[in-house]
C-alpha cells in the first residue's frame, strides 16, 4: 500500500456514466483506503447520502460479481428469485447465519475427508478451490495450512461446544488491509489529516495470547506483528510462544459435547492428536515460566515504551490482574494505542475492571471496537462512546423474531447485521447474535458525521440466559488445557 | 408491569395469595405473582412424620372414591380453577391454544377408578400398598413387606398438565405427603387440581397432605430450609440438567434423589417400510405423528429418525420420497394434536437454511415458513445441530445397518419408535445395553400410559419406603443366643454360610 499525500477522497455520484466516476466507485469498493486518502477523518465524515449512493451501486455490482462466484449465494438467490440487488432492504433476505459457515457435516473431519471439505469451502468462497487436492490432508491444521499455502484465502475458524468450528475463508489481502485500517484509527487523531507519524509508527507489540493459530483473533497476530512493528519480528512480545492446535481445539469442542449427552467414553482422539499427547502436556508445563518471562519482560525492557496491545476485555482483565497481582503498574508510554472490545462473553467481570486495566497499562487512551467474525470490519468507539460505522460497511438492523429490516429511520433497538464490502472472498452479508441500537437520525457530537451504534450492545444468548454455542476467545485457553487434561488421562 | 396471573400457595386446603411477589415468565414480557415463600416455608412440611398416619387409616377404596370425583369435577368446560390454569398456560407456555386445551380435557379420566386401580396394581402392587404381604423364607423364617409413602418434594417438568396430574396421582395411591413445586411454564395445573380436591374432600386427609406453590428454582432461602431429611426424604425431580443438578447438592443419607432428568428419543424404520408405496404412507403417517404431537416439546417426540433404506443412490432416493411423505403427514396433523411452532427456535431454523443450501449432503423439506421441516441426511450421519430439533423439524438419516444406529443410543435415549415389529424384537436385547429405556411401535412415541416403568426406573416403587417385618421362631430358625456346644456351633456356623 503506498501511501500518498491526502487527496480529494470523493467526487459527488449521481448516476454513472462517465469512465472517470466509474474508476472512484470502484475504489470505493476496492480500495477505500486510497479513496479516502489514507484519512480516518475523511472516512468518518463523508455526507451520508453521498455514500448511500456509492454503497447501492456498490452493492449492486458486488452482488453480480458474487452471484457468479458464490454457489451458495447463487442457489439461495435463484431460489428467493432475486436477480438483482437495489435497495439495502433487497439485501436481508441474502444475509448469512453464522450457520452458514459451520454447514458442513463435522464427521468429514471426523473421516479425515478434506478432499470434500475443500468442496464445501469451494461453495462459500468466491476463490476458485477446484484445483487444490486436499486428499493427503489428515488433520485441519495440515489442510488450512494447504489452503495458506495455496489459495489466496487465509480461512479462521472459531470454535463450538455443539462440536463444529466455523470456517470463514477471508483474503489475506483483507487482513493486511484492516490492519491499516486499525493503525489508522489508532494513530490518527479525528478532525486531523495524518502525517508520516501517523501514517506508519513502528511499536513494539504485547500479545497477551498464544502466538499464533487458526482462530479469528490468533490469525491477527502475524498481521500485527508484520503491520505494528515495521517488520522487525523481535518487537513482538507474545504472552505464549506456542500455537494454538486447531485439531486439539476440534476434540475440545467435540468433548464438551460429548460430556453433555454422557457419552465421553465414545469420545475418539485421531491417531494424528494421540501422537503429540507429550507436546501437548510439554506445552502446557511450559505455560506458567512463560508467563513468569513475559512480565519480566514488560516490567524491565519495556517499561515506558510506546506500544500496541489488543484483546477482549477478559483477557486484558487477566493480564492487568497478574500484572498488579506482580506489582506491575503503569507499565507503558502515555501515547501507547490499546484496542479492545468484545463485550463480556458470558464472563463475569467486577465493576471496576476497566480502571483494572488501565492501572497495569498506565495509558491515556483505551481505544474500545465493536465487529463479529463473520463481518470483518471493526468499527471503532468515539470520545462519546459510539461505534461509528465504517463506510464500506452496510449496517442492516432486523426484527430478531422475523427477520424482517427494520426501518432506517429514527432510533432502532434490532439484531446487528450487516453488508461489508471488503469481504470479496465471501459474501458480505451476514447477521450477528448481537442486539444493538442505531439513531439513523442522530449525528454524533463528537464530530464524526457517520451512522454510529450506541455503546450498549449485547448478545441475545446472554439477554435470553440461553447457553451459548460458542467457545469464545476469552475461554481458548481453558479449553485448550480441558483437552490436555483429558488426553492425559486416557491410556494411549 | 403487572402480574398477569397469581400463583396461589396451596396449603394442605388452604389457598393462600398474602405476601405477594412478582416473577418473569419463560415467554415474552408477562409477570406473575406468587406468595414470598421465604415467609411460608416453615409451615411447608410436616411438624411430625406422626401426622401421617391418617393416611394409613384410610381403605384403598375410599382412595379410589376421592380421585374419582375428583376425575370427574376435572372438567375444563366446568371447573373454574382448571379455566384459569388454561388461560395462565396460554401465557406461560410456548404451546399453541388448542393444544393446551386439549392437554387439560385428558385430565379427568387419568384419575378414574381403573386407570388408579391399573396404576397401583401393575407400578407398585394393591397388597404391598394396602398391607403386609408374608413370604417365607428358605431358612424358615416368615417377612412381611409392606410399601409406605414418603415425605415427598416434586420438582415437575411444565410440558403439559399430565405431569401434574401424574405427580399428584402417584403421591395418593402411596400415602405420601407431598409438597408439589410448580414449574413456571404450567403454573396452575396443579395449583387446579389441588384446588379442586379441596372442593370435593374438603378437610380430607388427602387433601391435608398436599402442598402445591411457586419459588424459583436456587432460591436458597426456601431450598437450605426445607430441602433438609427432617422435613422431606425424597425429591422427584424432572426437568433441564441444570436444574437436576442443582437439587443433587442438597443430597444426603436420608435424603434421597429420584431424578428423571432431560431425555432424547429416536426412531428406527426398517427396509420393510418400502415394500410398496402402501406401507410407505403408513410408515409416513405414524412417523409424522411422533415428531409432531405436542408440537416436538416433550422428551418422547421423534428428532433423529434412523431409516434402514440403505445410503445407495436408491437408499437415498428412498429415504428423500419418505421424507417427502413424513412432511406432508405432519402438516396435515390436526391442530389439537400439532400446529407450527408459536416460538420457532431461531438457531435451528438458520442452520436448517444452511442445510438447505448445502444440498450434496442434505435435503431440505418445508421449513420456510417455520412451520417444520424434514431434513433428510444424504449421507449416513444426523446433522450437527441434532440436540436442538424441536418446533416439528425431524432429521431423516439413511444408513445400510443397524450397527450405525445403536452408536447413537445412549443413557439420555428415552423412547425408540421402531417399525415394524420384527425389527423391535430383534432389538429389544441389544438396545438397553446402550441406554435405551422404551422401545415402542412406531406412532406411538407421544401415546404413553403412566403404568410403566419411566427412565428406566420405578418411579412409584422408589417413592415408597420398603419396610420389613420379619418373625422368626426359634425352633425353626437358628437362635444364635442358645450356641452352647461345639457341634451345634458347627453346624449354625454351616447353616449360615448357606445364607
Amino acid at each position: 500500500m503506498t501511501q500518498t499525500q491526502a487527496k480529494t477522497p470523493f467526487k459527488p455520484v449521481s448516476p454513472v456514466n462517465s469512465k472517470a466516476e466509474q474508476g472512484s466507485l470502484e475504489q470505493f469498493m476496492d480500495d477505500p483506503i486510497e479513496f479516502f486518502g489514507h484519512s480516518m477523518t475523511q472516512m468518518q465524515t463523508i455526507p451520508r447520502d453521498e455514500l448511500e449512493a456509492l454503497q447501492k451501486q456498490a452493492i449492486a455490482i458486488r452482488f453480480k460479481q458474487h452471484y457468479e462466484a458464490i454457489p451458495i449465494l447463487r442457489k439461495l438467490a435463484d431460489r428467493l428469485g432475486i436477480t438483482e440487488v437495489a435497495e439495502f432492504d433487497d439485501l436481508a433476505p441474502l444475509l448469512f447465519a453464522h450457520t452458514a459457515f459451520k454447514s458442513y457435516p463435522s464427521a468429514l473431519v471426523d473421516n479425515k475427508r478434506f478432499d470434500l471439505m475443500t468442496q464445501w469451502l469451494d461453495t462459500i468462497t468466491a476463490h476458485d478451490l477446484s484445483h487444490i487436492d486436499a486428499t493427503g490432508c489428515t488433520t485441519i491444521d495440515g489442510w488450512l495450512d494447504l489452503l495458506d499455502r495455496e489459495t489466496p484465502l487465509n480461512v479462521i475458524t472459531s470454535s463450538g461446544t455443539t462440536g463444529t468450528l466455523s470456517l470463514i475463508p477471508k483474503d489475506k489481502n483483507a487482513a493486511t488491509e484492516g490492519m491499516y485500517i486499525w493503525k489508522m484509527y489508532l494513530f490518527q487523531t479525528f478532525g486531523e489529516e495524518p502525517g508520516e507519524a501517523e501514517l506508519d509508527p513502528k511499536v513494539d507489540v504485547i500479545w497477551p495470547t498464544f502466538s499464533s493459530g487458526k482462530l479469528g483473533h490468533l490469525r491477527i497476530a502475524d498481521m500485527v506483528k508484520n503491520g505494528f512493528t515495521g517488520g522487525d519480528p523481535t518487537k513482538f512480545h507474545a504472552l505464549y510462544s506456542d500455537a494454538i492446535d486447531t485439531d486439539l481445539m476440534f476434540l475440545a469442542s467435540k468433548m464438551r459435547m460429548a460430556a453433555s449427552r454422557g457419552e465421553l467414553d465414545r469420545l475418539v482422539i485421531p491417531d494424528e492428536l494421540a501422537e503429540r499427547k507429550d507436546e501437548f502436556i510439554a506445552m502446557q508445563m511450559r505455560q506458567p515460566d512463560e508467563m513468569q518471562a513475559f512480565f519480566a519482560e514488560l516490567s524491565e525492557s519495556l517499561k515506558g515504551k510506546r506500544i500496541f496491545m489488543t484483546g477482549a476485555f477478559p483477557i486484558m482483565y487477566d493480564i492487568a490482574k497478574a500484572g498488579l497481582e506482580r506489582g506491575i503498574s503503569n507499565v507503558f508510554a502515555k501515547d501507547s494505542a490499546i484496542l479492545t472490545g468484545g463485550g463480556m462473553k458470558g464472563v463475569a467481570l467486577p465493576d471496576n475492571f476497566m480502571e483494572v486495566i488501565q492501572d497495569f497499562l498506565g495509558c491515556d487512551r483505551i481505544q474500545m471496537g465493536y465487529g463479529f467474525s463473520e463481518l470483518s470490519a471493526f468499527h471503532f468507539a468515539c470520545t462519546e462512546g459510539r461505534y461509528h460505522v465504517q463506510p464500506w460497511v452496510i449496517p442492516i438492523l432486523l426484527d430478531p423474531d422475523t427477520s424482517e429490516p427494520l426501518p432506517r429511520d429514527g432510533r432502532q433497538t434490532g439484531r446487528s447485521a450487516g453488508y461489508d464490502l471488503l469481504n470479496k472472498s465471501h459474501w458480505g452479508g451476514v447477521m450477528s447474535g448481537d442486539e444493538v441500537t442505531i439513531d439513523w437520525n442522530f449525528i454524533c457530537p463528537c464530530g464524526q458525521t457517520s451512522v454510529a451504534f450506541e455503546a450498549d450492545i449485547v448478545r441475545y444468548s446472554d439477554k435470553e440466559g440461553v447457553e451459548d454455542d460458542r467457545i469464545t476467545c476469552a475461554a481458548t485457553h481453558e479449553v485448550h488445557n480441558e483437552a490436555v487434561n483429558f488426553m492425559k488421562q486416557v491410556e494411549m | 408491569m403487572s402480574a398477569a396471573y397469581t400463583v396461589p400457595l396451596f396449603l394442605r386446603g388452604q389457598v393462600i395469595t398474602d405476601n405477594l411477589v412478582t416473577f418473569g415468565t419463560r415467554s415474552r414480557g408477562d409477570e406473575f405473582a406468587a406468595p414470598d415463600m421465604s415467609k411460608y416455608v416453615d409451615r411447608l412440611p410436616l411438624a411430625t412424620p406422626m401426622e401421617m398416619q391418617d393416611l394409613y387409616e384410610l381403605s384403598f377404596d375410599e382412595i379410589l372414591d376421592v380421585l374419582e370425583r375428583l376425575g370427574e369435577a376435572l372438567v375444563l368446560e366446568t371447573n373454574p380453577h382448571l379455566q384459569e390454569a388454561f388461560a395462565a398456560a396460554c401465557l406461560a407456555n410456548p404451546l399453541p391454544v388448542e393444544m393446551l386445551r386439549n392437554s387439560y380435557q385428558i385430565l379427568g379420566p387419568l384419575f378414574s377408578r381403573a386407570a388408579v386401580t391399573e396404576m397401583a396394581e401393575t407400578q407398585v402392587g394393591l397388597n404391598y400398598l394396602n398391607g403386609w404381604v408374608p413370604q417365607p423364607l428358605a431358612d424358615g423364617r416368615e417377612i412381611r413387606v409392606r410399601a409406605f409413602g414418603s415425605r415427598v418434594l416434586h420438582i415437575p417438568a411444565g410440558n403439559g398438565g399430565l405431569v401434574s396430574a401424574v405427580t399428584i396421582l402417584r403421591s395418593v395411591i402411596t400415602r405420601s405427603d407431598v409438597i408439589i413445586k410448580v414449574p413456571s411454564n404450567d403454573p396452575l395445573t396443579a395449583v387446579a387440581i389441588a384446588r379442586t380436591l379441596a372442593d370435593v374432600a374438603p378437610g380430607h386427609p388427602i387433601t391435608k397432605h398436599l402442598v402445591v406453590g411457586y419459588w424459583k428454582g436456587g432460591d436458597l432461602t426456601v431450598e437450605e430450609a426445607l430441602y433438609k431429611p427432617e422435613n422431606i426424604e425424597k425429591i422427584v425431580a424432572w426437568g433441564g440438567l441444570a436444574s437436576v443438578k442443582h437439587v443433587t447438592k442438597y443430597i444426603q443419607p436420608g435424603l434421597e434423589l429420584i431424578a428423571l432428568d432431560p431425555k432424547r428419543s429416536a426412531t428406527i424404520i426398517g427396509a420393510e417400510a418400502f415394500v410398496d408405496e402402501e406401507t410407505m404412507r403408513e410408515v409416513a403417517a405414524r412417523a409424522a405423528v411422533d415428531i409432531g404431537v405436542a408440537n416436538q416439546e416433550g422428551c418422547a417426540n421423534a428428532r433423529v429418525i434412523y431409516v434402514l433404506s440403505g445410503t445407495d443412490a436408491d437408499g437415498v432416493e428412498n429415504a428423500n420420497r419418505l421424507g417427502q411423505m413424513i412432511y406432508d403427514e405432519l402438516i396435515a396433523l390436526p391442530e389439537f394434536m400439532s400446529t407450527p411452532p408459536l416460538y420457532p427456535n431461531r438457531e435451528l431454523f438458520e442452520s436448517l437454511e444452511s442445510s438447505r443450501l448445502v444440498e450434496t449432503f442434505y435435503k431440505v423439506i418445508g421449513g420456510e415458513q417455520r412451520e417444520g421441516a424434514i431434513v433428510v441426511s444424504q449421507i449416513d450421519e444426523a446433522v450437527d445441530y441434532s440436540p436442538m430439533l424441536s418446533g416439528r423439524v425431524a432429521n431423516i438419516v439413511p444408513v445400510d445397518s443397524i450397527e450405525k444406529v445403536t452408536r447413537a443410543v445412549n443413557a439420555y435415549t428415552q423412547t425408540i419408535g421402531i417399525y415394524p415389529e420384527s425389527l423391535k424384537r430383534e432389538l429389544r436385547d441389544v438396545l438397553p445395553l446402550f441406554g435405551a429405556q422404551r422401545l415402542t411401535s412406531l406412532g406411538y412415541a407421544c401415546n404413553v400410559t403412566v403404568s410403566m416403568p419411566q427412565d428406566a426406573i420405578e418411579p412409584i416403587r422408589r417413592m415408597c419406603k420398603w419396610i420389613v417385618d420379619e418373625e422368626c421362631d426359634p425352633d425353626v430358625v437358628i437362635p444364635l443366643w442358645k450356641l452352647g456346644s461345639a457341634g451345634q456351633a458347627a453346624q449354625a456356623a454351616a447353616d449360615l454360610v448357606t445364607l
